[in-house]
């Protein structure tokens, strides 16, 4: 066999791998399901992380707030509450909710943990 | 003639299937920005008690309705329902309160009392916030309930809800007067019956609550008072026989009062009759109230 019908081969492999690479990451990707909290798109971990502060603002319960906090991932409550509030003033929220949020950060800063 | 090149097609074919396997198996797209529809059942749940935790709060309902609609419950309201009693089951009551009043509220949609409060710095909208200010309506304007800027564009074959941002940038917050959801009207009384049945427990004071759509009210705290004593349970606990259904044993010749927690008639000197078998013995009969709200 001539070397360049080698050479054909070798890239037609290599073409092939690559449109099946393209096809199942990009066209067709692997669906999951039953995800973590820490596995969401940053806006919908904003969000929720907005939804603890407006609870935390009517309940004044820092470890119900933590507790809340923690499903989105191992970090400390007032990191991933930080990382809301970043996200939330870098893509305009209104500024009552970044307040809800300021607020909440402030909390899970100065929450030891201990007590309620 | 040429021959055909099937040593090429094959390894074309054999590189895909290679491909394919790599991105399909062994090292799948990373999951990074993945959706609340795609959750595990139990952080669905801590979703959905969240949403419930910030409607008590905020009273926002058009905005707690766009963030159940990223779970893809096909029926909101029996997740909303079916979590609660889960949750009466493991005592965690208040956040089982939180659940049934966002179901309540949602069957109620056009919230038919509502308090209204200035919220200048209550009102939760998302987006960013106008620089102009706004007067705020005068109060001999007739009430109007205000949808505040939403996560969500409505659902449509083209666009999967899931594909929806949950904040978008464009909304123009103002002040307004915003509407704080109470459970709705008070819930009448409209039966009360006597139950000779010898088949269920003797004394048993059955309760069944339904809302103003004729639905069953999972989660009703339930209030039942004597004289030297008090005690609550929740609808909910049976769903075998109803979502709106809960039950007490009355003890013989005690005198009870009856109300649902959330604002009800009062149903008073709730007293175990005494019934007869077909052969004449008596036994201890129930009492089955009915509330609704109108």
């Amino acid at each position: 066999m001539r070397s360049s019908r080698w050479l054909f081969i070798l890239i037609a492999l290599v073409a092939g791998i690559g449109l099946g690479l393209a096809y199942g990451w990009f066209i067709e990707p692997v669906e999951f399901f039953d995800l973590t909290p820490d596995t969401l798109r940053a806006d919908y971990k904003a969000d929720y992380v907005l939804m603890a502060a407006e609870a935390y603002r009517a309940e004044q319960d820092p470890g119900l707030a933590a507790r809340r906090l923690a499903i989105l991932g191992s970090r400390s409550p007032s990191a991933i509450a930080a990382e809301g509030l970043e996200f939330a003033r870098e893509n305009g929220f209104a500024d009552s909710d970044i307040v809800l949020i300021q607020e909440l950060v402030t909390a899970m800063q100065a929450w030891s943990g201990i007590g309620p | 003639m040429r021959r055909f090149p099937w040593d090429i097609l094959l390894t074309l074919l054999a590189g895909i299937g290679l491909g394919l396997a790599y991105a399909w198996t062994i090292s799948p797209w990373r999951v990074l920005d993945s959706d609340p529809v795609a959750l595990r059942a139990d952080f669905k749940d801590q979703f959905r008690s969240a949403i419930a935790a910030s409607f008590q709060a905020t009273g926002n309902l058009p905005r707690s309705q766009a963030r159940l609609s990223l779970l893809g419950d096909s029926d909101t309201d029996a997740a909303l329902n079916s979590q609660a009693q889960r949750m009466i089951a493991r005592g965690e009551f208040t956040q089982a309160d939180q659940l049934a009043a966002l179901a309540m509220a949602l069957e109620n949609e056009n919230v038919p009392s509502a308090v209204t409060t200035n919220t200048s710095e209550g009102a939760v909208a998302v987006g960013p916030e106008s620089s102009e200010t706004v007067p705020a309506p005068p109060e001999e304007l007739p009430f109007e309930l205000t949808q505040t800027p939403e996560i969500l564009e409505p659902p449509t074959d083209e666009t999967p809800i899931v594909e929806t941002p949950p904040v978008v940038v464009n909304p123009t917050p103002r002040p307004t007067w915003t509407p704080v959801p109470t459970f709705g009207a008070p819930f009448s009384l409209i039966a009360q019956d006597t139950v000779c049945d010898t088949t269920i427990p003797e004394g048993l004071l059955q309760v069944l609550v339904f809302n103003a759509n004729r639905r069953q009210v999972t989660g009703a705290k339930i209030i039942v008072s004597w004289e030297n004593g008090e005690d609550q349970f929740f609808t909910g606990l049976k769903p075998e026989i109803g979502n709106g259904y809960a039950d007490f044993v009355m003890s013989p010749s005690v005198t009870y009062t009856l109300r649902v927690a959330a604002g009800s008639d009062i149903a008073e000197g709730l007293i175990a009759p005494t019934c007869q078998t077909p052969s004449g013995e008596p036994f201890l009969g129930g009492i089955k109230l009915t509330f609704q709200q109108p």
